[in-house]
């Protein structure tokens, strides 16, 4: 360790150590801050809302103890179609994202073209321009395909190939293509060489990716409400309609069962990412 | 030229020089985009230069013919100039404080290493993930009328203060630092990443004090740092959508009238006006960002 090094760390750790430990404490705050709502979410999700003191209760018969399942059940039972169909589209961005990205990235990177630039360029702009901008363009230009579920799933598409692309291309470039010379000169295709050599090494930034696609798309609100029809909607959307017309409670469970959806995709994607947790940002 | 090269020809970079092969797997990106966002997004272009009549009859004497009357509609004061205000003001003041909440916990997740720093960063991430709806019913929880903060300082002081001020722009404006602070705090954490601890060092070992080093070391290289976050936050309160959706009442932001215009009054043209001044001035946000960067890598979208 430098002189100067120490000097920053300790010397200065040991004047300035109440401010150090004044920024935590200040950071402790905000992060509860941050958690207190989500917190009062959860439990107003289980204890029954006449033990909470509200008035909101809908089951008068209520007061069987202080944790209840049953706005779950309500829930599940209410919502069991937005919530497959949410499924299904975040399993759609990943399959659709993959099949766009992974070909994209490899040729971007190992075999540029002229207007290569401009295309990244282009495929990253969908999330500088508002979602409601992007999606009432969409059902202005196709409105005869609003409601189907595809539709829906392409306009997911849209904010998740973005954050795709970006984590492969990072990986891609910063590999360096020495491997792939090397297989190159033993015999190796293009194919052979994706196959073999820079696919093994793509599989942690692509799962990462998928990550980011699947929490991205489960939250993703503003084509979910607008590409969709309200006969059919995906659970967003729903989370949406149930605060607009039901019970704190009700909403309380509905938006836990989101949280219990996203909050392990933000944990791995922190695990697996290291920092890369501002790739889940979104439209909000 | 090696045996590799002979094999393999690349250019200076150590691409291969099969530019047909990369145009092939970009095909399907390309037409994914063309069909899904610039052809759409083009379509907003004719769409605004279009007088429609809406629900309220209200274009209908400049039927015929390109017309700028959106945009004017757009901008007047009897029109659509008020969301642009409040827009305006409040992503401005929501940048603002978002950045000065967020810049101690971005500094010391950069640069000092402490207990519980993943779990730190993971809960100042979370609100990333919530789409606008529930940040909105989030602050109903904590701020409506009968809200957790009004309960609370009803107990206190007997008065229910603060009761239904999810509602009002201050409310609003609450909500939308709640959700921008893990941007504000991940692209400052970047940022400061980026900035060399040995320049500091070498100021301090010249005898440069804490206050001297935040003022003419810290503050000129992290400018950058600050305008990005700055511009991150403000465009991101621009577009957003669902948290004014879920609690405006009375005043409106402009994502909320191009809704208002488009599913309510049925005025596509007006719609298709405000949708490209709004992304407009997101775009000029990003461009800022990318001038006050310099192409760095902590640029996000």
């Amino acid at each position: 360790m430098s002189t100067a090094r120490r000097r920053l760390g300790s010397g200065l750790g040991e004047r300035s150590g109440w401010g150090e430990r004044l920024g935590l404490a200040y950071c402790l705050v905000l992060a509860l801050a941050v958690l207190l709502p989500v917190v009062v979410v959860v439990l107003g999700a289980f204890v029954p809302a006449a033990r909470l003191g509200l008035s909101s209760e809908q089951w008068v018969e209520g007061g069987e103890g202080w944790v209840s399942l049953k706005y779950f059940r309500y829930v599940l039972d209410l919502y069991s179609e937005p919530l497959l169909f949410s499924v299904g589209l975040a399993a759609f961005a990943v399959v659709g994202g993959l099949l766009l990205a992974v070909p994209a990235a490899y040729g971007l990177v190992r075999y540029p073209f002229p207007g290569a630039k401009l295309l990244e360029e282009l495929a990253l702009l969908p999330l500088a321009v508002p979602g409601i901008a992007v999606a009432i363009a969409l059902i202005q230009t196709y409105a005869l395909v609003r409601g189907e579920w595809w539709f829906v799933g392409l306009g997911h598409l849209l904010y998740t190939v973005p954050l795709l692309l970006r984590t492969l291309l990072h990986a891609l470039r910063g590999e360096g293509f020495e491997l792939e010379r090397a297989a190159a000169t033993l015999g190796a295709g293009p194919w052979q060489r994706f196959r073999r050599v820079t696919w093994p090494r793509l599989v942690r930034p692509a799962s990462l990716g998928c990550l980011i696609t699947a929490a991205v798309s489960w939250g993703e609100f503003n084509a979910s409400f607008l590409l969709a029809t309200p006969v059919n909607q995906p659970f967003p959307a729903a989370l949406y309609a149930t605060y607009t017309s039901n019970s704190f409670a009700v909403s309380s469970a509905a938006t836990t069962i989101f949280l219990a959806v996203i909050l392990p995709l933000l944990i791995a994607v922190e695990r697996l990412g290291r920092g890369d947790l501002m790739s889940m940002r979104q439209g909000a | 030229m090696t045996a590799i090269d002979q094999a393999v020809p690349r250019d200076a970079m150590g691409a291969e020089r099969r530019p047909w092969l990369g145009v092939v797997l970009c095909l399907p990106l390309g037409l994914f985009l063309a069909a899904v966002f610039l052809l759409p997004v083009a379509g907003l272009l004719p769409a605004s230069l279009t007088a429609t009549p809406g629900i309220l009859g209200r274009g209908l004497e400049a039927a015929d013919g390109p017309t700028l009357a959106n945009y004017a509609r757009a901008l007047s004061p009897r029109g659509e100039l008020a969301a642009f205000r409040n827009s305006f003001v409040l992503s401005a003041s929501v940048a603002v404080a978002s950045l000065v909440l967020c810049l101690p916990p971005a500094w010391l997740l950069a640069r000092r290493d402490f207990p519980g720093k993943g779990a730190l960063r993971t809960v100042l991430a979370l609100p990333l993930t919530f789409s606008g709806v529930i940040v909105g019913f989030l602050a109903i929880l904590v701020l409506g009328r009968l809200g957790l903060l009004p309960a609370l300082l009803a107990a206190l002081t007997g008065e229910r203060l603060l009761a239904g001020s999810a509602y009002t722009l201050g409310g609003l404006a609450a909500a939308y630092v709640y959700f921008e602070v893990p941007r504000a705090v991940l692209t400052l954490e970047a940022a400061f990443r980026r900035l060399d601890p040995e320049v500091e060092e070498a100021a301090a070992t010249l005898g440069a004090g804490p206050w001297q080093r935040l003022r003419r070391i810290w503050l000129p290289l992290s400018w950058p740092a600050v305008a990005s976050t700055l511009a991150v936050t403000f465009a991101a309160s621009m577009g957003s959508f669902g948290v004014a959706l879920v609690l405006a009442r009375r005043l409106s932001v402009v994502p909320l009238s191009i809704y208002t215009q488009y599913t309510g009054f049925l005025d596509s043209g007006l719609a298709a006006a405000l949708c490209l001044l709004l992304a407009a001035v997101t775009l000029a946000a990003n461009g800022l960002l990318r001038v006050a960067s310099r192409g760095r890598d902590y640029v996000y979208g």
